[in-house]
C-alpha cells in the first residue's frame, strides 16, 4: 500500500529508466575498456582500422563510463533521493524526461563522433562544440529541476545528500562552460579560446574537478542517502558532514595544477596545486568515516546484506584513492609517477572501486524500491560484489607495478651517466601487466553482466507479479 | 530511526527525512579535527618553503629558492659531469678512432643503446636482429659494407637501393621460374639468364654482390627479402626493389638521419652497430 502511495506521489518512472540505462552503460562502457586494455597488450586487436584503434576508442571508453554510466547513476539517484528527502514530486516531469532523452542523445552522438575522430582533443571533454552546447542545456535542465524540487520541499531542512548534489551541479556547469569555450570553424571542428599553458591549466582545472565534483561530490551525495538507508542507521555526525562538505567545495577547485608539475606551468601554480591536494586527504576521509561510522553497531549486516557490502567497500576504495592521489600530486612523487600507468591505476581505484561500486550499491537499492520487490537473486549480487572487488584489485595492482616500474626504468642511469633502458624496453616490460590489467577489467566487466542479468530478471519478475495480482484483483 | 538503532547514544539533530533518515549530533573524531587544522597549516608552511603566492609582477619565491627548472638543471649537471670525461673527447675523434679506443667505445656502446632503441630498433629490432623486410645488423653480411666509415655514411645519408622489375627487360614466366630456382639454390651463375639479363652488372660476375651499389650476395643463405623460397625470389625478380614503375615493388628505404641526429650521435651509433656485427 505504501509502495502504491509512493508511486503516485513521486515520479519513479524517469528514475527507473535512468537506472536501467545506467546498468546497460556500465556493461557497454567497461566492455570498451576491456577492448582498449587488450589493444595495449595485443596490438593486433586494433584490426588496422582507424575507427577501432586505441586512440579513437579510448575517449569512447572514458565518455561511456564517466558520462553515460556515471551520468545516468547521478541522474537516477539525485531524482530519486531528492523526491524522497523533500517529500515532494519532481518540480517538472516534462523537464525530467527532457533530461533523460537529452542525455541519451548526447551519448549516442558521442558513440558516433568519437570513433570518427571528431574531437576537441581535451581529455574528458572530447566532444565537439555542438554536443557541448547540448550537454550544457541538458545539464542545466537536470540542475534546475533538482533545485526547484528542493525549493518546494515539505521538509524544513535540506538533507545532506542534496547539498552534495547541488554543489556538483553548480560547479560542473561552471567548469564545463568555461573549459568548452571555443571558436567553431565547422559543424564538428572548433578551436579552444585558450592557448598554450593557459589552455593546459583550464583543461586540468576542468579535468581534475570532473573527478572532484562529478565523481566525488555527486557520488558522496549518493553515499549520504543510500548508506544510512540501506544500513537503517542515522548518519554518524551532522557536524562532520558540514565541515567536510565545505572543505571539499573550497579545496577541490585548486587541485588541477597538480596535473602539470614540471611543465611550462609557473612554479607557484604547481606548488599551490600540490599543497592543497595534500590538504584534501582529511576532508575526503571525512566523508569516508562518516559513512563507515554510520554502520557502527550494524557491521554484522555486512554478512547478509550484499548491497551494503558494495556501499561499504566503495568507501574503503574511496579512502584509499583519496590518500593516493594527494601523495602522487607532491612534486617528488609526481616526478616518478607522472605519465606512467600508476596514474591509470589511481584513476581506476577511484572509478572502479569507488564510483562504480557505490553506484552499483545505490542501483540495487533503488531497483528493489522502484519495483517494490527483492532482487531476483541475492547470490548473484554477492557474486557481482566479489567479481567487482577482485577485478578492481587485479587491475590496480597490475598498474601499480607497471607504473612504478616504468617510472624507475625511464629515470635509471648506469655508471657512465647514460640511460640504462630504451623506451621500447620499458614497453616490452609492461606487457605482462597489460595482460593482467585486461584480465582484471574483464572480471569487472563480467560482474557488470551479472548485474544486468539480475536486474532484468528482477524487473521481469516484478512486472509479472504485478500483472498477475492485477488479474487476480479483477477476476 | 529508533534509539536502539543508534549505538552512539547521541541525540539526533531533530530533523527527519524520508521516514527514517536522521543525523546524530556526534562531534567529528578528534584526530580528524586535528588533521583538518594540520592540513591548512601545512598549506601555509608549504607556501613559505616553496614558491606559491601570486603577487604583482610574479609570485613569492619560497625560502629554499626552489624552481623546477633549477631542479632540472641541477640533475642534468650531475649526469653531465659523469659523462663529460668521455663526451668531451668524442667531437674531435673519427668513428674509427673511437672504435679503436676500448674505454671510449665501451662508453659509446652504453650511451648509444638508447639512441639505437629510439631511432633504429623500430625497423632493425631491439637487438639489431632485423625484422621481415629490414636487414639484420648482427651478422657479418653487409649490403653497403661493414667498415665503420660506410656505416657512418649509411646512417647520415640513408640508403635506397634499386633493382628494376624483371631486370628492366621483358622476362617470360618460364625465364623467371628458371632464374629464381637457381638463385634460391644459392647458385645464381648456374643459370645462363644471370648473364643474359645482366644480373651480374650489380650482383657481380660471381653473384656475390657489390657493396658500392648495395647489391646483396646471392650465394649465401642470408636473404634481404622473404625466406629465400623460390616464391619470394620470384616476387623480387618480378617486381624489383624500389622500382617506381611497379606499384607492387619491394620497398627498401633506410632514412637519412643526418638531419635528425648530430655528428657525435651518428658516430656513437656507427660504433654501436659496428660492434653488433662480427667486426
Amino acid at each position: 500500500m505504501e509502495a502504491t502511495q509512493a508511486e503516485q506521489k513521486y515520479n519513479f518512472e524517469v528514475v527507473r529508466w535512468f537506472s536501467i540505462m545506467a546498468v546497460v552503460y556500465l556493461v557497454v562502457g567497461t566492455l570498451v575498456g576491456v577492448l582498449v586494455a587488450s589493444q595495449l597488450a595485443w596490438p593486433v586487436l586494433n584490426f588496422d582500422m582507424a575507427e577501432l584503434s586505441f586512440g579513437r576508442l579510448r575517449p569512447l571508453h572514458t565518455n561511456a563510463v564517466i558520462f553515460a554510466f556515471g551520468g545516468c547513476v547521478l541522474m537516477a539517484t539525485a531524482f530519486y533521493s531528492v523526491q524522497r528527502t523533500c517529500g515532494v514530486r519532481l518540480w517538472s516531469d516534462k523537464m525530467a524526461w527532457f533530461t533523460f532523452w537529452g542525455w541519451n542523445v548526447i551519448i549516442v552522438l558521442a558513440v558516433i563522433t568519437l570513433p570518427l575522430g571528431l574531437t576537441q582533443g581535451k581529455e574528458y571533454a572530447e566532444l565537439e562544440w555542438p554536443i557541448d552546447l547540448l550537454i550544457a542545456v541538458v545539464w542545466l535542465s537536470y540542475s534546475f529541476n533538482f533545485a526547484m524540487t528542493i525549493a518546494k520541499r515539505k521538509t524544513s531542512h535540506i538533507y545532506v545528500s542534496n547539498w552534495f548534489f547541488l554543489g556538483m551541479m553548480v560547479m560542473i556547469t561552471y567548469l564545463h562552460v568555461v573549459n568548452s569555450l571555443a571558436i567553431p570553424v565547422e559543424l564538428f571542428k572548433s578551436y579552444s579560446v585558450f592557448s598554450g599553458v593557459q589552455d593546459a591549466m583550464i583543461q586540468w582545472w576542468w579535468g581534475h574537478n570532473a573527478v572532484g565534483f562529478y565523481l566525488t561530490a555527486g557520488f558522496l551525495g549518493i553515499m549520504y542517502y543510500f548508506v544510512p538507508k540501506q544500513a537503517g542507521r542515522p548518519v554518524f555526525s551532522y557536524r562532520l558532514s558540514v565541515i567536510h562538505f565545505w572543505a571539499l567545495m573550497f579545496g577541490y577547485v585548486w587541485l588541477g595544477a597538480h596535473h602539470l608539475q614540471y611543465t611550462a606551468l609557473p612554479d607557484w601554480t604547481g606548488s599551490l596545486g600540490a599543497a592543497v591536494s595534500l590538504a584534501m586527504i582529511i576532508p575526503s576521509w571525512g566523508g569516508a568515516i562518516n559513512g563507515m561510522m554510520t554502520l557502527s553497531g550494524a557491521w554484522d549486516k555486512l554478512r547478509t546484506d550484499y548491497i551494503l557490502r558494495f556501499l561499504i567497500m566503495s568507501l574503503a576504495f574511496y579512502a584509499m584513492s583519496t590518500f593516493e592521489g594527494p601523495v602522487m600530486s607532491a612534486k617528488t612523487v609526481n616526478a616518478l609517477s607522472h605519465y606512467t600507468d600508476w596514474t591509470v591505476g589511481h584513476v581506476h581505484s577511484g572509478a572502479l572501486g569507488w564510483v562504480a561500486m557505490v553506484g552499483a550499491g545505490a542501483l540495487y537499492h533503488m531497483v528493489e524500491k522502484l519495483w517494490n520487490t527483492r532482487m531476483y537473486s541475492a547470490a548473484l549480487v554477492n557474486l557481482h560484489f566479489w567479481m567487482a572487488t577482485i577485478g578492481t584489485v587485479i587491475y590496480i595492482t597490475a598498474m601499480w607495478v607497471s607504473g612504478i616500474m616504468q617510472g624507475l626504468m625511464w629515470r635509471d642511469y648506469d655508471e657512465f651517466g647514460t640511460l640504462t633502458y630504451t623506451f621500447a624496453e620499458s614497453v616490452a616490460a609492461m606487457h605482462p601487466y597489460y595482460a593482467m590489467r585486461a584480465i582484471g577489467g574483464l572480471i569487472f566487466w563480467a560482474g557488470g553482466v551479472v548485474m544486468l542479468y539480475n536486474v532484468v530478471m528482477t524487473v521481469r519478475q516484478a512486472v509479472g507479479q504485478r500483472s498477475s495480482s492485477a488479474a487476480a484483483a479483477t477476476a | 530511526m529508533s534509539e536502539q538503532n543508534n549505538p552512539y547514544g547521541a541525540p539526533t539533530t531533530g530533523h527527519l527525512w524520508d521516514d527514517n533518515l536522521a543525523e546524530l549530533t556526534n562531534q567529528p573524531p578528534k584526530w580528524w579535527m586535528i588533521g583538518l587544522h594540520a592540513s591548512w597549516i601545512l598549506v601555509l608552511l608549504y607556501g613559505i618553503v616553496y614558491p606559491m603566492w601570486p603577487w604583482f609582477g610574479g609570485a613569492t619565491q619560497g625560502l629554499m629558492g626552489w624552481t623546477q627548472i633549477g631542479e632540472y638543471k641541477q640533475d642534468m649537471a650531475a649526469i653531465q659531469s659523469v659523462r663529460a670525461q668521455y663526451e668531451d673527447k668524442l667531437p674531435g675523434m673519427s668513428a674509427s678512432a673511437i672504435l679503436a679506443d676500448s674505454e671510449l667505445s665501451e662508453y659509446v656502446v652504453r650511451s648509444a643503446k638508447v639512441l639505437f632503441g629510439d631511432n633504429c630498433a623500430a625497423c632493425h629490432g631491439g637487438g639489431g636482429q632485423g625484422n621481415p623486410g629490414y636487414p639484420n645488423l648482427v651478422d657479418d653480411d653487409w649490403l653497403y659494407g661493414g667498415d665503420i666509415d660506410a656505416i657512418v655514411a649509411t646512417v647520415t645519408n640513408g640508403r635506397m637501393g634499386m633493382m628494376p622489375a624483371k631486370a628492366g627487360v621483358a622476362m617470360t614466366e618460364a625465364e623467371i621460374d628458371q632464374l629464381a630456382a637457381a638463385v634460391a639454390k644459392g647458385e645464381p651463375t648456374s643459370s645462363p639468364l644471370f648473364m643474359e639479363k645482366a644480373c651480374f652488372a650489380c650482383h657481380g660476375m660471381d653473384g656475390k654482390g657489390m657493396h658500392a651499389l648495395g647489391a646483396p650476395n646471392l650465394t649465401d643463405a642470408i636473404w634481404r627479402f622473404g625466406d629465400g623460397s623460390v616464391e619470394s625470389v620470384k616476387y623480387t625478380i618480378t617486381h624489383g626493389v624500389n622500382d617506381p614503375a611497379d606499384p607492387q615493388t619491394r620497398n627498401a628505404v633506410m632514412p637519412k638521419f643526418g638531419d635528425r641526429l648530430n655528428e657525435t650521435d651518428i658516430k656513437k651509433l656507427a660504433v654501436y652497430v659496428s660492434k653488433l656485427g662480427a667486426n
